[in-house]
């Protein structure tokens, strides 16, 4: 009898034990006291260190606010986030781009900034072709993290070797045919590709299409391209590719955006289009011995523009709205956090701040500083911002490009694939 | 009788106990759920919850942040109808299975009988080719396997040594499967020691009889080891086709959680969570689980079936 109620206490103790387990992790919330903000982002190691810089700065001024950071790689955040906020448990401040601003905004994720405008969010020194970015059916569901522009960023070694002259200092442009033949005599000098195939990210081919006077989406969310034109891009793509000019296909099926897999830092292409913003990803990760270039173009347009490359959004299911909004200002607004920020996520979206911020800038923010100023006649008003749907567009037509390369399908039934998924996403 | 072994021995009842026993046992009942308690509640929130709800949102439009709608079968008729990567996915990982289950129940089975000999030191090497399948599911592996075959990574480099330029095999469509396979087949070390037990199983007088009849190596592995091992590798059949379906970590890993390069690694688990989590289709993702379920459901079940005809059991007649 005694053996047994001994055995039975045991057993309660356990049960008890493993219940006050599972329950500790809930409820820990309390409404008074400090604030704790969380803020994520997606970027490299060095966008990191700017923005725990700045976030630094703002809890030292804001001592009942405390604000935990967190960041990764692209894919993984949204991964991530995705996850969290279906999940109740999202950030307070995030970090989204043009083809998520759309898709987040879309889905009543995210807060609108309206009511805070004027009030305790700042919004008159950012440009408004800047803040267009963030709208979605006119309300303003996301601000500016800086503002950038599309460049070709090179290795000059590769291209002095090979007797290649890249077109720099202000007022110079290349068009199509000189960037091939240039591309591919790098490539054919060299044991590195001219340039990572670009044929992958929609986000070139759209300043091919601005240079041919379409768009990739209609200002009305339609689709703005048509299968021959993607045809027409991806071929003379692929004439580059057969000269060595881009990067093989296995180099090319790795691109995910990151700078540390991209095939100027794993040293299989002299050189890479990308967006300026990333450039002090680039120095950090490669060294500072390298330089810009705008894009080619067969017309007087370049194609391309200033967008911004990433945006800040407040969460709409946000416990502390308030202080997320103030945090918001403080690292689009306040000139010490301009100043820690530099140019990680593109030059700073406030034009004061930015004129302060380039003056006294070094390494990759003043390759940045002194790219924008070189290029500015040429940079073209915004793009508009993309549709729901764009990201699973801008997936597709990555994948789809996969089989392109791998010679699985030709150029023509890949480019109407496209469309045709393309079609579907817009429409769900 | 197949049927009686296979099922629960059965225990003789204890003799009808008196009162008092009576309510120990009760009471002792009580106790048993106390302690299984931890696990009843998890399982009932954690994996039948979860299953329930997943069945209702397999008939929704599900975006992960809004409230689900009802649309019926659309996400199968979708399916099955009008969506050609889910039939690649589909046949990815049917490739997946019916090539990484033979090779690692074979590669299991022969180390198991490798090691299955007593050696100095054998508790060492089983304990070495054991450990793969332990670390075998974690990322870090993944990550190292990824690098191992990419290009210019250590395998390229040894192929490349002996003549073989393949480049990296991650990173081309026709090979990246393959690595994927291997992955898979190095992660033996679970079915091994089942296969290991198994064989320590077998009465050593059968061999020697068989010796004795002047039957060979090869002779005694197929009338001897082979179906006195039937219904081992019945279960380590079962159990790695179960686990090759449900893949997810090595193809997430290798491929940045793409399936690619060009859709080579698109293995099904990994397709429903793009579209779950990437898509932002969790109904159509919750849809494609069920199918899953369901199909592995019929393949578990005509394996045992076809056991009837292959699986011996020790004491039947042959």
């Amino acid at each position: 009898m005694g053996r047994v109620s001994r055995r039975g206490a045991a057993g309660l103790l356990v049960g008890l034990l493993s219940l006050t387990a599972a329950l500790s992790g809930c409820g820990a919330e309390s409404a008074d006291g400090p604030v704790t903000l969380r803020f994520v982002w997606w970027g490299n190691e060095d966008r990191a260190k700017a923005t725990r810089a700045a976030v630094e700065e703002f809890q030292k001024r804001n001592p009942d606010i405390k604000v935990e950071t967190e960041y990764s790689g692209y894919d993984a955040y949204f991964q991530k986030l995705s996850t969290q906020v279906a999940g109740g448990a999202g950030p307070d401040l995030l970090q989204l781009d043009r083809a998520t601003v759309g898709e987040y905004a879309g889905r009543k994720v995210l807060a609108d900034l309206g009511e805070h405008t004027g009030k305790d969010l700042e919004l008159d020194k950012i440009p408004a072709n800047l803040l267009e970015g963030g709208k979605v059916d006119g309300r303003q569901y996301a601000v500016a993290a800086g503002a950038t522009t599309q460049m070709l960023i090179f290795d000059p070694t590769h291209f002095e070797a090979a007797g290649v002259t890249v077109p720099t200092a202000p007022g110079e442009k290349w068009t199509w045919a000189q960037f091939a033949e240039a591309m591919g005599k790098v490539g054919a000098a060299g044991q590195v590709a001219g340039t990572t195939d670009f044929g992958w990210a929609v986000d070139w081919f759209e300043v091919w299409l601005h240079q041919h006077g379409k768009s990739l989406y209609t200002p009305d969310g339609k689709l703005g391209f048509t299968a021959d034109e993607l045809a027409e891009y991806w071929a003379m793509i692929g004439t580059m590719r057969a000269g060595k000019g881009v990067s093989p296909a296995e180099v090319t099926t790795k691109m995910d955006g990151s700078v540390q897999n991209s095939g100027i830092v794993t040293r299989q292409a002299a050189s890479e289009i990308g967006y300026d913003s990333a450039v002090t990803g680039y120095f950090g990760a490669f060294g500072p011995n390298l330089e810009l270039a705008p894009l080619p173009s067969d017309v007087a347009e370049s194609g391309m523009a200033a967008m911004p490359p990433v945006s800040f959004a407040v969460s709409q299911r946000s416990k502390h709205k308030a202080a997320a909004v103030k945090l918001l200002d403080f690292l689009v607004n306040d000139p010490e956090a301009g100043r820690l920020l530099g140019a990680s996520r593109g030059v700073p979206p406030n034009e004061e701040i930015r004129a302060q911020v380039c003056s006294s800038a070094e390494g990759g923010s003043k390759a940045v500083c002194d790219y924008e100023v070189a290029q500015r006649d040429k940079i073209g008003p915004a793009f508009g911002a993309w549709p729901t749907g764009s990201s699973a567009i801008k997936r597709d037509f990555q994948r789809t490009y996969d089989d392109v390369i791998f010679n699985r399908v030709s150029v023509a039934d890949a480019a109407k694939r496209v469309v045709q998924d393309a079609e579907q996403s817009l429409g769900s | 009788m197949t049927q009686s072994v296979l099922s629960r021995p059965e225990v003789d009842a204890p003799p009808p106990p008196p009162t008092a026993r009576g309510g120990r046992r009760r009471r002792g009942q009580g106790v048993a759920y106390l302690f299984l308690s931890p696990w009843i509640v998890g399982a009932a929130l954690l994996t039948i919850g979860p299953m329930v709800a997943s069945l209702y949102l397999s008939f929704t439009d599900y975006d992960l942040f809004e409230a689900p709608t009802w649309i019926g079968v659309e996400n199968y008729v979708t399916m099955f109808t009008g969506d050609e990567r889910f039939w690649h996915a589909a046949w990815t990982t049917t490739k997946y299975v019916l090539i990484s289950v033979p090779l690692k129940l074979g590669l299991a089975l022969a180390v198991a009988m490798l090691l299955n000999r007593a050696r100095k030191g054998v508790g060492l090497y089983r304990s070495a080719f054991y450990a793969p399948s332990l670390l075998g599911a974690s990322v870090s592996v993944a990550l190292a396997w990824r690098a191992m075959f990419s290009t210019d990574g250590t395998v390229d480099r040894v192929l490349s040594s002996i003549g073989l330029d393949l480049g990296g095999w991650v990173d081309q469509p026709q090979y990246a499967l393959l690595t994927l396979v291997a992955l898979a087949a190095w992660q033996f070390g679970a079915p091994m020691v089942i296969f290991l037990a198994g064989l320590k199983q077998v009465p050593r007088e059968l061999y020697e009889a068989a010796a004795i009849d002047g039957a060979g190596p090869a002779r005694r592995f197929l009338s001897v080891t082979l179906p006195m091992l039937s219904p081992v590798i019945l279960f380590n059949l079962v159990l790695e086709t179960i686990h090759a379906f449900q893949a997810f970590t090595g193809a997430f890993v290798v491929s940045s959680g793409r399936g690619g390069p060009s859709d080579s690694t698109l293995l099904y688990p990994l397709y429903l969570y793009q579209r779950g989590f990437t898509d932002f289709r969790m109904g159509y993702a919750s849809a494609m689980a069920w199918v899953l379920l369901a199909v592995v459901a019929i393949l578990t079940a005509l394996v045992f079936r076809s056991a009837r005809r292959w699986v011996f059991y020790a004491g039947e007649d042959r």
